[in-house]
């Protein structure tokens, strides 16, 4: 059943000037998800806590990315014991620097006055596990730490030795590990309490845990208040932390990560190094930087001649060095058709083979991440193979042509080839290329029927097609939510998407619409008895 | 009522409401004549192993020619590299992984691996119905050892080694990180007299302190949360008692000693990873794993489904050749050799422990397999599976088997499951599920 929250009138004029009015549009609410935090969550939230000087845990329970997102895989996946172990590990891998100076004065604020101090200790412990925990900790969990970091202290005969043992659990207490967010009766409804309000911003926008100031407008009660909550909201988002979270964002669609990975054979590709996956991660994350900081339109993205670079980059585009040492902003040549997003070796390079281009892979990245269309599978006993190269077939756009002669490849391939064939101009790597095999490419093309002559206008049509600002809506939705979305919510996405195309597609003004919205403030109750068999629990 | 589903009722469910129990003496191997005892006066333990890689073989050299026993067949080329251990080998041809082939690749491997067709129709998100089997088996014999299994890769990627829906056990692709994780800090071998780590019990009082914090967490979520919650409390526990055996003595096993310390490094080399010295370096620690009787359970993942690793002097990575490399596909088979190259050097690492009269891999079951039969089409006939060990003589080696009548995949499954102890009439899901075994290779 839908409904709305009762009694809350926005009011405009009471926070800052350009907050968004919040979406009116009901939903009804979907069930609760726990969500682990992400590895990079975990990491950013043990600088925050401790700062950015200390070494944290290398290895993790590696993400799941499901649906195309860790924010979901966060919300489906599990622990396995190795995880634990090395959360285990981590833990006290951070309570032995923690520990000790300079480190410890930054939040133990005492000084004990012997091995076993537990005023001391309860003093540190109950403020670490309030900011890592995000919640109150009850009387009986402080007494719990003090307890162990009594025991261990007056074993090694040191304050802070044991203090170790305290920090160690708090860090890996599912308090600190999980989301648990299952919102509390509300006007005939459920909406998410102040703390789990101030959880879902601080990982949404920033990506790690609330600040004080977060937590504390949580302990009063303030931070459901309309006017309040507008106000965070806008703070946050021009926060500093922001673009740790609009990275995060990025990196997860895109899925950026694998590019520490990337696999060329250097043989074919002198250009390739390990250092150009990390260097691609990076254009790609200063380009959205760039248009989320100046606020500037989205759709810029799929356009722009500007690109940042560095040494690398510089060199598998074929342009000067903006700078000697890290990246700068360069004009990519007019006489290239290099442009936007789908001119970046973080596209290009991940949807190829290790050794060559591959127009399939890139039509469907642009079918699905960009336009969230979907494309189904292949058959599972069909010859996916391509034919090779030949006289009458030297490009790939001909031997793809030849492939897609059966009709049983044609329906999805004709979806996502040709699209891709606009980027064959750029090589497994992203490189420029006039020829394949010697033959000029032809790089034209229609996407859905707007024709187009060459990768930079595919950019073009791309940027005025009307699933492109919906797209992006809903998947930073999915990723705001980490699920995705159910049909009581479709509504809201709909109206989401309409007020980002509407008003300059700003990425800002879309994290702040999304963040004030219901669907990320209502909850339905957590559902399900516990069933006693799988079989129930089907 | 019981608040918590534990790690055994759900796999229970899994598999299918069959009857399932656990035989005690059969877990361990049954004494000879002599008696292959330990000096501790226990049996021998029984182990599973899984060698798993990605993008199939190519089956006209993968089968081998004739049939029966050691005399009346022949290795193949592709299996040619098991010749030290044809007598050690079980080699089953034609049996089909009956699943519907939804996702290429990810529905075989589920197959072969769990018997339960896979959830979800697209490639980027799919996942197991259920445990691998790996995780069956050792939610049976997994309890007696300080690891209940343990997995390790060369190019893993995140492995399959599944305990239930989108829940995997990572494998460790580090030699040394798998060395420090079972023979470093207290570790002790038979007979050294070192101290107990007085750390370790402050370690597991705030284990005991995490979990009051999920019992409360557990008590609010939804669930199917609940479930989730509950693998990593599972995790706790395993870790509580892991650390419980690190104060015991350690098991009085002869052939146990610490192994050399591995490279810590493994970097690539002109773009290519070491695999042949990563597995052969995971191949000697995994025997003393083994032989020191840390775990009895473990799956080595190769390389991954759909992954295009650069095999040393090959044109492409590895999928790729599969679909664009014409003709014959030489290079296909010349990795598909050096993969079975390396499987025969991890197999033949745990026959050189000695333990009684026999070896480490005569009571071992190791089944290696892959996720597709030709990977050029994603067929799932003419099925790619070699037993090796034969699970303390309840299984027949040097044999080939050669299904005429195309029958299930998963008969194999049940029969390994038997091998180790358990005793159940079916295993599997829909199209997975058999309730016989492969009778011509069980003794």
């Amino acid at each position: 059943m839908a409904f709305r929250l009762a009694g809350l009138v926005f009011l405009a004029a009471c926070g800052t000037t350009d907050a968004p009015e919040a979406p009116r549009v009901a939903v009804d609410p979907a069930a609760p998800v726990l969500r682990r935090l992400t590895a990079p969550q975990y990491t950013n939230a043990l600088h925050d806590l401790f700062g950015d000087a200390l070494v944290v845990p290398a290895k993790l329970e590696p993400d799941l990315s499901i649906d195309g997102l860790v924010a979901i895989g966060a919300s489906r996946g599990t622990v396995s014991s190795r995880g634990v172990e090395l959360y285990e590990e981590g833990a006290f891998l951070v309570a032995e620097q923690v520990v000790v100076s300079p480190v410890r004065e930054m939040w133990v604020p005492c000084t004990p006055t012997s091995a076993v101090d537990s005023a001391c200790a309860r003093e540190a412990l109950s403020w670490l596990a309030w900011r890592a925990w995000r919640r109150p900790v009850t009387e009986a969990e402080q007494q719990t730490l003090v307890a162990l970091a009594d025991e261990a202290a007056a074993q090694l005969g040191d304050f802070h030795l044991g203090l170790q043992y305290g920090v160690a659990a708090v860090l890996q207490a599912p308090s600190f590990l999980y989301r648990e967010e299952v919102g509390e009766p509300r006007d005939g409804g459920r909406l998410y309490s102040s703390h789990e309000m101030a959880s879902r911003l601080a990982f949404f926008l920033w990506n790690t845990l609330p600040d004080e100031e977060l937590l504390e407008l949580a302990d009063s009660g303030d931070l459901n208040r309309e006017g309040v909550l507008v106000e965070q909201v806008h703070r946050m988002v021009h926060d500093d932390r922001a673009r740790q979270g609009l990275r995060a964002f990025v990196s997860e669609l895109y899925h950026l990560d694998r590019l520490d990975d990337l696999t060329k054979d250097p043989a074919l590709y002198p250009h390739m190094s390990e250092a150009l996956g990390p260097a691609a991660r990076e254009e790609t994350l200063l380009a959205f930087e760039h248009v989320f900081l100046a606020d500037e339109d989205y759709r810029d993205l799929l356009t722009t001649r500007r690109a940042y670079v560095d040494a690398t980059l510089a060199s598998v585009y074929g342009v000067q060095s903006p700078t000697p040492e890290g990246f700068g902003l360069v004009m990519l040549p007019e006489d290239e058709p290099r442009a936007g997003l789908l001119g970046q070796a973080a596209i290009l390079g991940q949807h190829a083979h290790p050794t060559s281009s591959s127009p399939t892979l890139r039509g469907k990245f642009i079918r699905e991440t960009l336009l969230c269309q979907v494309i189904p599978p292949p058959p599972a006993d069909v010859d996916t193979s391509i034919p090779e190269p030949s006289g009458t077939a030297p490009t790939l756009r001909d031997r793809v042509a030849e492939h897609l002669e059966d009709p049983t490849c044609a329906g999805c391939h004709l979806l996502m080839d040709p699209l891709g064939l606009a980027l064959e101009p750029f090589d497994g790597i992203g490189r420029y290329r006039l020829r394949d095999n010697g033959v000029l490419i032809d790089a034209s093309g229609d996407l859905d029927g707007e024709t187009y002559e060459d990768a930079e206008q595919l950019g073009q049509v791309l940027a005025s097609d009307p699933d492109l600002g919906p797209c992006f809506t809903e998947q930073m939705y999915r990723y705001a939510t980490g699920r995705n979305p159910e049909l009581g919510e479709l509504d809201l996405l709909e109206h989401l998407g309409e007020r980002f195309t509407a008003r300059g597609h700003s990425i800002q003004r879309l994290m702040m619409l999304i963040a004030l919205s219901e669907g990320f403030r209502t909850a339905a109750p957590p559902s399900g008895e516990l069933p006693t068999t799988q079989e129930e629990a089907g | 009522m019981k608040t918590i589903l534990d790690r055994r009722t759900l796999l229970r469910g899994v598999l299918g409401g069959a009857t399932v129990s656990i035989g005690l003496p059969l877990l361990e191997c049954f004494l000879n004549a002599n008696g292959d005892a330990l000096a501790a006066g226990g049996a021998l333990p029984v182990r599973f192993g899984l060698f798993f890689w990605g993008n199939g073989v190519l089956p006209d050299l993968w089968n081998p020619i004739g049939e029966g026993g050691l005399d009346t067949f022949a290795l193949s080329p592709q299996l040619e590299p098991l010749a030290p251990l044809k007598h050690k080998v079980c080699v089953v041809s034609g049996t089909a992984v009956k699943m519907p082939n939804v996702v290429p690749h990810m529905s075989g491997a589920a197959g072969i691996l769990s018997a339960i067709p896979l959830i979800g129709n697209t490639d980027v998100d799919n996942t197991f119905g259920g445990p691998s089997i790996d995780q069956v088996i050792a939610a049976e014999i997994g309890g007696e050892t300080r690891f209940r299994s343990l997995e390790i890769g060369v190019e893993p990627r995140e492995g399959l080694s599944f305990n239930a829906p989108y829940s995997k056990n990572p494998p460790e692709d580090s030699p040394h990180a798998l060395f420090e994780r079972v023979f470093g800090a207290g570790f002790r071998e038979p007979g050294e007299d070192a101290l107990v780590d007085p750390s370790i019990a402050l370690r597991r009082s705030v284990l005991d302190a995490v979990m009051t914090d999920a019992d409360r967490m557990s008590k609010r979520i939804s669930a199917s949360d609940r479930i989730r919650l509950e693998q990593h409390l599972d995790g706790i526990r395993e870790l509580e008692l892991r650390l419980a055996r690190l104060e015991e003595d350690p098991p009085d096993l002869a052939a146990c000693m610490r192994p050399t310390e591995p490279d810590t490094e493994f970097p690539d080399i002109d773009g290519r990873p070491q695999l042949r010295e990563k597995n052969r370096a995971m191949a000697d620690i995994t025997a003393m794993v083994l032989a020191c009787d840390q775990t009895r359970v473990f799956s080595n993942w190769f390389t991954y489904p759909v992954a295009n690793t650069l095999f040393p002097d090959a044109t492409a990575g590895h999928h790729n050749l599969t679909h664009d490399e014409p003709g014959a596909q030489p290079e296909c088979h010349a990795i598909n050799t050096m993969i079975m190259e390396e499987c025969s050097y991890f197999l033949q690492a745990l026959d050189a422990v000695e333990e009684g009269e026999g070896t480490l891999l005569d009571h071992s079951a190791v089944l290696c397999t892959t996720d597709v039969s030709l990977g050029r089409t994603h067929s799932l006939d003419d099925f790619p599976i070699v037993i090796a060990g034969g699970a303390c003589g309840q299984l027949r080696t040097g044999y080939h088997y050669r299904s005429q009548t195309a029958e299930n995949s998963s008969k194999v499954l049940l029969t390994l499951l038997r091998s180790v102890g358990i005793v159940t009439d079916a295993y599997g899901e829909g199209e997975g599920r058999v309730t016989e075994g492969l009778a011509a290779i069980e003794i």
